[in-house]
């Protein structure tokens, strides 16, 4: 199984225990890169109010175990994690979301432009490099709204230093 | 103050350290409060977990600071602005009265 495939029908499945889940962090950088970007962690955050003790009874029911914060599988070599929730993108919720469907299931995912904005926010806090050319990544492949991504830049407090990297997201003229 | 709030004194204490001295280690936490080492890591490791905090290897000790990322930050900190002005004088001092400025190794205190 896949990456996408296990994000998917872990999606999928919790979803009918009632637990709605948003895919975030790498692995939406994963799928949105064709895996020009690689993870091992597969992050799904709680859209709605769910309980840790909700989430590893439906997880445990699937087979995974729960390992610290995380959750792994004997058939798998994806860790899946839960951040807290609900689902954000800096100081802001995030915005309507990509479905893709897959054979194991449906999945939710933040969209190319709020995926960008979360890989800007550990460039803009850490000056993580490997974060923006992972943004840069996305953008490459997806339509982003970066005039959005420039709105958002300058409600974080961040407006310099997207002037800086917006020419990173220009696409070329023909 | 907060503790009612938090349902936890020790998150309490790590919230408004953080506050006031902007990074801290578990033991020195633990230490200024007088209180159990295993009970601030514990919460430390659960406010690390929620996003709240984030930590890095110093040697071999491990620092923690707020999360710049952790979406509620503005809001907490101006909670704890307004709890410490409640503390007493002798907790609010050993956590804001600490020496910051740089001192040459070696030089006798």
């Amino acid at each position: 199984m896949t990456q996408a495939e296990l994000a998917a029908y872990v999606h999928s499945e919790l979803e009918k225990a009632g637990i709605d889940l948003v895919l975030s962090g790498g692995a939406a950088v994963s799928i949105y890169t064709a895996n020009k970007y690689q993870t091992r962690d597969v992050d799904l955050v709680a859209t709605g109010f769910t309980t840790h003790t909700q989430i590893k009874r439906a997880m445990l029911a699937l087979g995974f175990r729960n390992v610290g914060r995380h959750y792994e599988h004997p058939d798998s070599t994806w860790l899946v994690e839960f951040p807290s929730g609900p689902p954000h993108v800096g100081g802001e919720p995030i915005g309507p979301v990509e479905v893709i469907n897959f054979a194991t299931g449906k999945l939710h995912l933040i969209s190319p432009t709020d995926c960008v904005k979360d890989r800007l926010s550990a460039y803009y806090h850490w000056q993580d490099r490997q974060s923006l050319e992972q943004a840069r990544l996305v953008a490459e492949s997806h339509v982003v709204d970066i005039a959005e991504v420039g709105r958002w830049s300058r409600s974080e407090g961040f407006e310099e230093e997207f002037v800086k990297i917006a020419p990173l997201f220009e696409r070329p003229r023909r | 103050m907060l503790e009612p709030l938090l349902g936890s004194k020790s998150a309490e204490r790590i919230l408004i350290f953080l506050f006031a001295r902007e990074e801290g280690y578990a033991t020195e936490i633990a230490r200024l409060f007088r209180t159990d080492l295993y009970g601030v890591q514990k919460k430390l490791d659960g406010l690390e977990a929620g996003g709240i905090v984030v930590s890095k290897k110093v040697g071999r000790t491990r620092l923690y600071t707020f999360n710049p990322r952790y979406p509620l930050l503005p809001e907490l900190k101006a909670l704890l602005q307004k709890a410490i002005t409640f503390y007493p004088e002798k907790t609010t001092e050993p956590l804001l009265m600490n020496r910051r400025r740089p001192r040459r190794r070696g030089k006798p205190l």
